[in-house]
Parts: C-alpha cells; structure tokens; sequence
C-alpha cells in the first residue's frame, strides 16, 4: 500500500480497520498469560503506569494499528497486534479487598508492552 | 457598596477564566482554519453535528439484542454491522468519514450476565463511544471518576447507587485505546411480553455505561420528582 496520509487511509474504511493486514504475525494467542513490559515512555503512550509488570490473560487479538507511540508523531509505518487483556483486579491494588478476588479489569495493549510468561 | 453606587460598573465575564487544554483547542483550531484544512463553517457544522447526537440508538441496539438472540451474536461478533440496524454507521457517518471527528470505529459491545456486570471509563482522557451514545456526561470526563472507578469500583457504583453482591463479577473495562465499550445490561425482572419500543426507553445513558442497571419501573424521560429544598430553621 503506497504511504498516504493517515486520514486519506481511513477514509470510507475506518481506524483501525484501514491497518489490517499491515503487522506481523501475532506472537500470543488467546488464553496466554503475559507480563507487561515496564518500557520507557519519554514522550507518549497510552499504556497505562498501574499495569506496568502485572500479569494477565489474553482474551482477545482486537485489531491492528500503529501503536501510540508512535501514531503521536505520524508515525504510522509500524503496525502491530493489539491484544485486550484481563487482569485480576487483587494483582493490581496491594489494598484491593480479598474478599472481592473474582473482580477483574480488561483493557489493551501493543504486542510490544507484553512478554510471554 | 451597593448596586445603585455603581452605574457604570461592567458585566461580570459569564466564565472567570478558561483551562489551559481550551485554550490549547481554540489556538489549533484557529491555526488549522488560517492554514486552510477546515473553514470556520466546517467546524461549526461537526460541532452541530456532534450535539445532534445522542444514547438512544444504544439503547434501542440492547433492546433488539433482548428480544433476539441472532442480533445479541451480532453485537458480538460485527458490532459496526450491528450498529447499522439501528441508523448508526461508524466508518462512514458525517462528517469526517472515518468515524466521528478524532474518534475510532471499534466499538465493542460489553455483555453483562446475572453474575458479570461491566462498567466503562476511560483512565487516560475520556474516550467514549460519541456514535453511538453521544457526547459523555461531564462526571465521565472528571479525574474524580477516571482515577477512583478502576481501583474501588465498587465503592463508585454505590455512590452512583448501585450495590451489587459479592457473587457478582465487576469488570471496569479500562477504554485506552481504540476499542469504544457500551455495555448491554441483563434485562431486567418486570419485562415479559415488552415490545422493543418498551424496552427502548429503559436502557438509560448511565445503564450503556454500565453505572445502572435498568429498571421495569424507570424509563430515561420520566419526570422527576421535585424535592423541596429542607430548610433547617424554618424559613
């Protein structure tokens, strides 16, 4: 696909479908247990600090994009998998009460924020 | 000094004083219609746009989805195809065509069960499905909400009067991407044999957003009650 501009792509098709097909294969699979990477973010990012090093469970691939870090500068020449994972709610807050353990969080990341455990 | 010594005093400005992110937007708006990439009449058209939309084509999506289980996959599998049953189109809607301005076409449809309830907010800034709900409410966008609702969910939705028993599964679905949530409540107890218009008009704004459940006997446009304020010492 020749390079346009970001708006001229998803004209008509939509963002994040106007990316499909443009990252590589997906390293993890629904079901697998990762860890969040703790990246440094100088400039942008949209992954969140109180997930940084907690572990989840992929629930589903949700799409392909650019990943925000890089979409914040136009930068829009490396798609990546984006996974919506779950998270026990008692592995993110050390005070979250053992009584509600079965409370979970789900939200998404790039592949580049997960590593397999 | 009273009002009458003072003929010549001036209008209190309506707002004291503006944040810095509107004045961030007003000065990249001006710069964007100085250099040509929308008018003035552009933008007032999107902005027109945006206040004409609002939560009902969620809340009659759930109603449909209540009374047929084909449509309920639907909104699962293909929430955009969903989506177009009830006059909402995500890819191509006015004006910008590629969904609403500065927002993106994944919606996702959150099924809550009697043992699973969902509840949206977005910790970041305020994403919120615009299409198909409208703009957010203002307590949606506040650091207040998006701060406390993913670390005391619970202790939130009591104060928005919603206490729900241990057994049941709070899941805060945390929108810091592309993905914009509705959830679609559990029908409530009280509906049998309701038509789709019925069941339209109890999926509240606050029930898509998954802080109230629906209820038989409250429909979004009920008249309120009018309580008088309490005056302690007799006024």
């Amino acid at each position: 696909m020749s390079k346009s501009h970001h708006v001229e792509k998803a004209t008509g098709v939509g963002d994040p479908q106007c990316f499909k097909g443009e990252a590589p294969a997906a390293k993890f699979k629904v079901g697998d247990k990762v860890r969040i990477r703790n990246l440094p973010d100088i400039f942008y990012t949209r992954s969140q600090m109180y997930l940084r090093e907690a572990e989840a469970t992929v629930v589903k691939l949700v799409y392909e994009s650019p990943p925000a870090e890089d979409e914040a500068w136009d930068n829009t020449d490396s798609p990546e998998w984006f996974y919506s994972l779950l998270f026990k709610q008692t592995d993110l807050w050390p005070d979250y009460p053992k009584k509600f353990e079965t409370d979970t969080l789900e939200t998404e990341l790039s592949e580049r924020w997960l590593e397999g455990i | 000094m009273s009002n009458s010594d003072n003929h010549d005093h001036k209008a209190a400005p309506m707002v004291d004083e503006i944040s810095d992110f509107e004045a961030l937007e007003v000065a990249v708006r001006e710069l964007c219609i100085e250099k040509g990439l929308f008018t003035q009449d552009d933008h007032n058209e999107w902005t027109e746009y945006m206040h004409t939309l609002g939560p009902l084509p969620a809340a009659r999506l759930v109603a449909k989805a209540w009374l047929d289980d084909d449509y309920k996959q639907l909104c699962i599998d293909d929430p955009v195809k969903a989506s177009l049953e009830v006059g909402i189109n995500w890819i191509t809607s006015m004006p910008s065509n590629f969904g609403t301005p500065s927002d993106y076409c994944n919606p996702r449809i959150l099924v809550d069960t009697p043992t699973l309830k969902h509840v949206v907010v977005c910790t970041l800034c305020s994403c919120y499905p615009r299409p198909i709900l409208g703009q957010s409410p203002e307590w949606y966008r506040t650091p207040n909400y998006r701060r406390r609702l993913v670390r005391w969910p619970r202790q939130v939705l009591s104060e928005f009067g919603l206490q729900l028993p241990e057994d049941v599964e709070i899941r805060v679905a945390d929108s810091n991407q592309k993905t914009r949530y509705v959830v679609m409540p559990v029908r409530p107890e009280g509906t049998d044999g309701w038509s789709e218009d019925q069941l339209t008009e109890i999926v509240t704004r606050d029930c898509l957003i998954g802080v109230a459940q629906p209820r038989a006997d409250r429909k979004a446009d009920d008249k309120r009650p009018i309580i008088r304020a309490v005056h302690a010492y007799g006024h």
